[in-house]
């Protein structure tokens, strides 16, 4: 269709969107960073009060152990349940179910109920308790064990987002592919190592890329449960700054490095499966989740 | 053979246990504490099946005060927010559909939103909404507009997968008839894919209902749902929390029971 009222129909249909998109998020993020680089006149002093505050490394550090151990734990028994169910063919019922929980209970509903859980007086404790043993402060602020609660809890909410995208991963792998791996005489975990592993890289590095920068921006799992001050990661930091320290201008220079920090990991994983020889294109199935 | 094939069936029903337990506990303790007096959920040990209930929580949520305003902002905030991801998702979508310039660019606009830590957009955003007096106000007409493009993606690309299914041929076939570009898409392609509008539309909902940090940073006073239940978790009113916590997730679960295979479609980006 190349007529005029065709192309004057297409470009309002693509640009109107993006400009909204442009409005609501890429103004604000340029004119945070030109708030971050302003003190009192142009100046990198924001950028040297964080990377001076032993607070800011400590963020960093709580950060990258929430992001590294909760990937490992949800890729793990996110990749053991999907192959589950695609080995028995999972009832779709299962997979519904398993599916549709992280919605069932919006996030900040299973964070408080998660909470009252892990609370000195709740009912994890309670449940030790009652098998006779001494409960622990899950929560503790600054403590390695609230750290490891914030890992847990996050693992336990997205592990079936990441069992999805790889179970749809999974069923794209044509069946025969196993059969003639079957005939040349390859075992269960060779037809693992060598059809299986190599075919799910694209969903693997599309889940990995979503997954890695939600750990990242990890904001409201820590809030809810420790407080800005009990594991800080490096949202929490720069929403301290903002609401309870009111210094925006440093607040937006730690926001604008968690923001380099995200478009350094995503530009990361996106090369890696550039070079393993994903297309781009397989991408967009995975903005749903 | 057979061992291993006992062993599958054995793993699965571990599994399906897994799931169901993992989120069912956190369900049942919720709606225990909603239902049962204060004094059950102080506890100590905890009380994990109810000895009297009550229903004044959720009274509270329903009848009047803060919970009821944050009830109906929420309520206004998402369906606006819905509306604008749905119509400018709609339109994202069909143009992604027809042109693989247009499907590039749009893709790496949405990947790009999807990847944006909310803080780092958040804190400048609040600074702009109070220059233009949309911060914090009682109607949340901003905070609908960021939920809006935080839910596009997902509509956008609900959108596109039914629209790449349409053969082009039908368009051609009304172009030769004389229909204008627009009436074919709004008589032609519009009437095909209702069920994915409707289902980007609760999906978009849902993102609005359920998101939190935005809400917090935009709306300090006039509170939605989830940062109301975020302060009265952590500053202790727990028969409130729960009770507000329960009502929030009522209307997620009637629309996945009522659009489940659509979301499904739309989840999986298969079918």
């Amino acid at each position: 269709m190349k007529n005029r009222r065709g192309r004057l129909l297409n470009l309002c249909f693509l640009w109107l969107p993006l400009a909204y998109l442009a409005a609501q998020f890429a103004f604000p993020l340029a004119s945070g960073l030109v708030m971050s680089l302003n003190a009192g006149g142009p100046s990198f002093a924001n950028y040297s009060f964080v990377l001076h505050d032993r607070l800011f490394w400590h963020a960093c550090s709580n950060n990258l152990i929430v992001a590294g151990l909760s990937l490992c734990l949800e890729f793990s028994l996110g990749l053991l349940f999907a192959l589950l169910l695609h080995a028995t063919r999972g009832r779709s019922l299962l997979v519904e179910i398993s599916v549709l929980l992280p919605f069932l209970i919006p996030e900040i509903v299973f964070l408080s109920i998660a909470r009252y859980i892990l609370l000195p007086r709740g009912y994890l404790n309670g449940a030790l308790l009652s098998v006779g043993l001494d409960g622990l402060g899950w929560l503790n602020p600054g403590s390695w064990l609230a750290l490891l609660s914030v890992i847990v809890v996050d693992a336990w909410h997205v592990t079936p987002v990441v069992t999805l995208l790889l179970l749809g991963g999974l069923q794209t792998i044509p069946s025969e592919l196993y059969e003639a791996a079957y005939l040349d005489g390859a075992g269960p975990v060779a037809r693992l190592r060598y059809v299986t592993v190599p075919l799910l890289r694209p969903a693997l590095f599309a889940a990995l890329l979503l997954r890695g920068v939600d750990a990242l921006r990890i904001f409201s799992t820590v809030l809810v449960l420790t407080g800005a001050e009990g594991a800080p990661v490096l949202s929490t930091y720069a929403y301290q700054l903002w609401s309870d320290a009111l210094e925006p201008q440093i607040a937006m220079a730690a926001s604008v490095m968690l923001a380099l920090f995200i478009a350094a990991l995503a530009a990361v994983v996106l090369g890696l499966r550039r070079r393993s020889g994903g297309r781009a294109e397989t991408s967009w199935e995975y903005l749903t989740a | 053979m057979t061992i291993e094939n006992r062993l599958l069936v054995f793993c699965r029903k571990a599994l399906s246990a897994f799931v169901v337990t993992a989120g069912v506990i956190p369900l049942y303790l919720l709606t225990k504490q909603a239902l049962t007096p204060e004094l059950q959920s102080f506890a100590w040990p905890p009380v994990w099946f109810p000895k009297s209930l009550t229903l004044t929580y959720v009274k509270d949520v329903i009848a009047s005060g803060e919970l009821r305003t944050s009830l109906i902002l929420s309520a206004r905030v998402a369906i606006t927010a819905a509306l604008a991801a749905t119509v400018l998702g709609t339109m994202l979508g069909y143009a992604m559909a027809r042109h693989t310039r247009a499907r590039a660019l749009g893709l790496s606009a949405l990947t790009a939103t999807r990847l944006l830590p909310m803080i780092a957009a958040a804190m400048p955003l609040a600074t702009i909404l109070i220059t233009l007096g949309l911060y914090d106000t009682p109607g949340g007409v901003g905070l609908a507009l960021v939920h809006g493009a935080l839910a596009l993606p997902a509509a956008a690309i609900l959108l596109f997968s039914a629209f790449v299914k349409i053969p082009i041929e039908l368009e051609q076939a009304a172009y030769l008839d004389g229909a204008s570009p627009l009436s074919i898409f709004l008589r032609l392609n519009l009437p095909q894919v209702r069920g994915a509008v409707a289902g980007a539309f609760v999906l978009s909902f849902l993102v609005s209902w359920d998101e939190f940090g935005f809400a917090l940073l935009l709306q300090p006073t006039n509170r939605t749902l989830p940062p109301l239940i975020y302060y009265y978790t952590v500053f202790g009113d727990t028969g409130a929390a729960s009770a507000l916590a329960l009502v929030s997730a009522v209307p997620v679960l009637i629309a996945l029971v009522a659009l489940r295979p659509v979301l499904l479609r739309g989840l999986s980006g298969r079918g």
